[in-house]
């Protein structure tokens, strides 16, 4: 039997050839399938041990947790301490932890889970200590760096072209972001503006553009290529 | 090397000091020797010959152990267990399992298969010892003697020291040479869930390819590379504009062995990437074939190849380097390896050559096969054996489109080789 499409000659019993896909018609071949080259025995891969340090893991944290908890209540009659110790834990898994529990962990499901964890705790900090540092420091920083890292994995995850232009860009958008976050600072702590950010702003720029620079200049990019190769 | 009580072990060589650091946990660099005979394999007596051949293959019986500044290979327990075959080729070799021993015997109805680590040797040195395995097998099977020749070694006799050195610090030249490489372009694909690899295998009757090889001037090995030079060509010209298409350049490993009078079993092997730029125009198949093979005639040179093994031993040599811890070093050689080692071409084309048995092992030979795995970035290579009048070759790739083998084998077809086709899904 041959392919009428590649010209090759296929199994006896295939019913398509395995290159193109063209149907084979064969009628005197009958219903039977092509020899088996192979065993049909596949190989086991255990998820167990993963799955194992992970639920062990789980498991010590909440026994902390609740050990804490106990001693606090025990002592001084209220939660006290504790709480930074179960809401600091309870972040820390579900920002680091929690993506181990997956084959692959999506970074563009996952980097924001970290962010919002984040977010909470220091909400509830706030809140527990009647701080009135959130709503103007601690959420829109938190929010600029969530923009800045989620921006940053999604772009080097899926524009597979141009990385020392984003690369650059980022850095630039980071200079950016420290100005934001000394105005953050100065409205919620009335500290005086720019008294570090600039000196920041000013090199993240000259390294993000040097960076772009070198994306637009050619021969730059090639002399910087050889010359830092590893 | 070995005290009485305590086991053996043995560093790595320079080749083999980049496949532990490379792997990941869903890849690392095995390939596959097998010999299909005419009757069926008895599991039983496969053991008993695996076992004879542990005092005469020392470099094999090898388990992946960690040290604090190397990786490093220590003999095994006892010998692996012969197994069925699996579903398909070249099944993920876990870092357990290379922790128990570097290589897996299998058999299938009437195919003895061996899967290697590329710790331990690459292609040349294990088929010295697939056809020892076969002929010490059929020994026991048939009652036959099979004299210790074409590749078959003497089990009776003591490994000698020039098959377990590593060559590469032996024939290294005084001055390094550093080849600055362009980048090649990547085949595209969409990956298949999991690890499975699929198999094409294109059997050719063993004259047709050198006939052919003989029209254009040129190996089969060139020929071969030439033909998938083609074909990759044609798949970037399809999805690339001209203005962003990269070099097409084919990876094809050279046996040290002809090159120098070494007689080691472990990694012999050095790569070259001939290719051309799609940039400067059209090529046809007989520029295709010049091309390679002047290119190579420029390279494969002992003094070159010399070079080039100097430029891979430095750092293994430098004092400062050698006491970086392993977990130091593993991330570096890593990002080295991702940096240069698989950007430097679009595939392998892995030629083992002729192979002969000895006159009294050949009747009971069907054919001989020889497959290497992908590449972590790549997802197609090519590997072809000719033994017993057939070559086969075989082209495995990890992605669901088998668009680059209809190309290649429809195109040999169009040349006049007849192919006919075999696959394991």
């Amino acid at each position: 039997m041959y392919c009428v499409r590649c010209g090759v000659r296929l199994q006896e019993g295939v019913k398509a050839c395995p290159l193109c896909g063209t149907p084979v018609w064969c009628p005197e071949a009958g219903e039977r399938g092509p020899a088996a080259t192979y065993s049909d025995r596949y190989p086991v891969y255990s998820r167990q041990k993963r799955l194992t340090v992970m639920a062990s893991l789980t498991v010590a944290l909440l026994a902390a947790m609740v050990a804490c908890f106990s001693i606090a209540l025990n002592t001084t009659g209220q939660m006290g301490w504790s709480f930074y110790v179960i809401a600091g834990t309870t972040a820390f898994y579900l920002a680091f932890l929690l993506p181990l529990w997956f084959r692959r962990p999506h970074p563009m499901i996952f980097v924001p889970v970290a962010f919002l964890s984040l977010c909470l705790l220091l909400f509830l900090l706030c809140a527990y200590t009647g701080g009135r540092w959130f709503w103007t420091f601690a959420f829109p920083l938190t929010g600029l760096l969530a923009i800045l890292t989620i921006g940053a994995v999604a772009l080097y995850r899926y524009v597979k072209r141009g990385t020392i232009f984003i690369t650059g860009g980022l850095l630039i958008a980071i200079g950016g972001g420290c100005l934001l976050a000394e105005l953050f600072q100065h409205l919620t702590f009335q500290t005086p503006m720019f008294s570090w950010s600039l000196y920041a702003a000013a090199v993240f720029l000259l390294f993000g553009g040097f960076l772009i620079l070198a994306g637009i200049v050619r021969p730059l990019r090639e002399h910087l290529e050889r010359k830092f190769f590893i | 090397m070995a005290r009485e009580h305590s086991k053996v072990w043995m560093p790595l060589d320079n080749a083999a000091l980049i496949f532990p650091a490379i792997r990941r946990k869903n890849w690392n660099n095995v390939f596959r020797e097998s010999v299909t005979l005419t009757e069926d394999v008895d599991p039983q007596l496969l053991q008993r010959a695996v076992d004879q051949l542990m005092p005469r293959f020392p470099s094999f019986y090898l388990r992946l152990r960690r040290g604090v500044f190397w990786y490093y290979l220590e003999e095994v327990t006892a010998p692996p267990r012969v197994q069925e075959d699996y579903a398909y080729p070249l099944t993920f070799m876990t870092g357990k399992e290379m922790g128990r021993c570097c290589l897996r015997v299998l058999y299938y109805r009437n195919r003895i298969a061996v899967e290697f680590f590329h710790v331990l040797s690459d292609g040349g040195g294990a088929m010295v010892y697939l056809k020892t395995l076969t002929a010490r097998y059929l020994s026991l099977r048939y009652g036959i003697d099979i004299p210790a020749t074409d590749g078959v070694l003497d089990v009776q006799e003591p490994p000698a020291a020039e098959e377990l050195e590593d060559s590469f610090q032996r024939y290294a030249a005084e001055h390094p040479i550093f080849c600055p490489e362009t980048e090649a372009y990547r085949l595209p694909g969409k990956r298949e869930l999991g690890r499975f690899n699929r198999l094409v295998t294109g059997v050719i009757p063993g004259d047709a390819l050198p006939a052919l090889a003989h029209r254009y001037g040129c190996t089969v090995t060139v020929l071969l590379a030439a033909v998938m030079a083609q074909c990759v060509l044609a798949i970037q010209a399809e999805q690339v504009p001209r203005k962003r298409q990269k070099p097409v350049k084919i990876t094809i490993p050279v046996d040290l062995r002809r090159l120098f009078p070494s007689r080691t079993l472990r990694n012999f092997v050095l790569t070259v990437n001939p290719g051309v730029d799609p940039r400067l125009g059209t090529y046809t198949l007989q520029e295709l074939c010049d091309a390679f093979t002047h290119q190579l005639a420029a390279e494969v040179t002992p003094q070159r190849m010399a070079g080039r093994i100097a430029q891979n031993v430095e750092p293994q040599r430098n004092k400062l380097l050698k006491a970086v811890p392993v977990f130091l070093k593993t991330p570096v050689m890593r990002a080295v390896y991702d940096r240069r080692g698989e950007r430097l071409g679009c595939l392998n084309v892995s030629n083992l050559g002729v192979q002969k048995l000895p006159a009294a092992m050949a009747p009971y030979v069907e054919r001989m096969e020889f497959i290497i795995g992908v590449q972590y970035s790549y997802p197609n290579n090519c590997s072809l054996i000719t033994a017993n009048g057939v070559t086969l070759v075989n082209m495995i790739r990890s992605t669901e489109s088998p668009e680059l083998e209809r190309r290649f084998f429809s195109r040999l077809v169009e040349l006049g080789v007849p192919v006919a086709i075999e696959t394991n899904a």
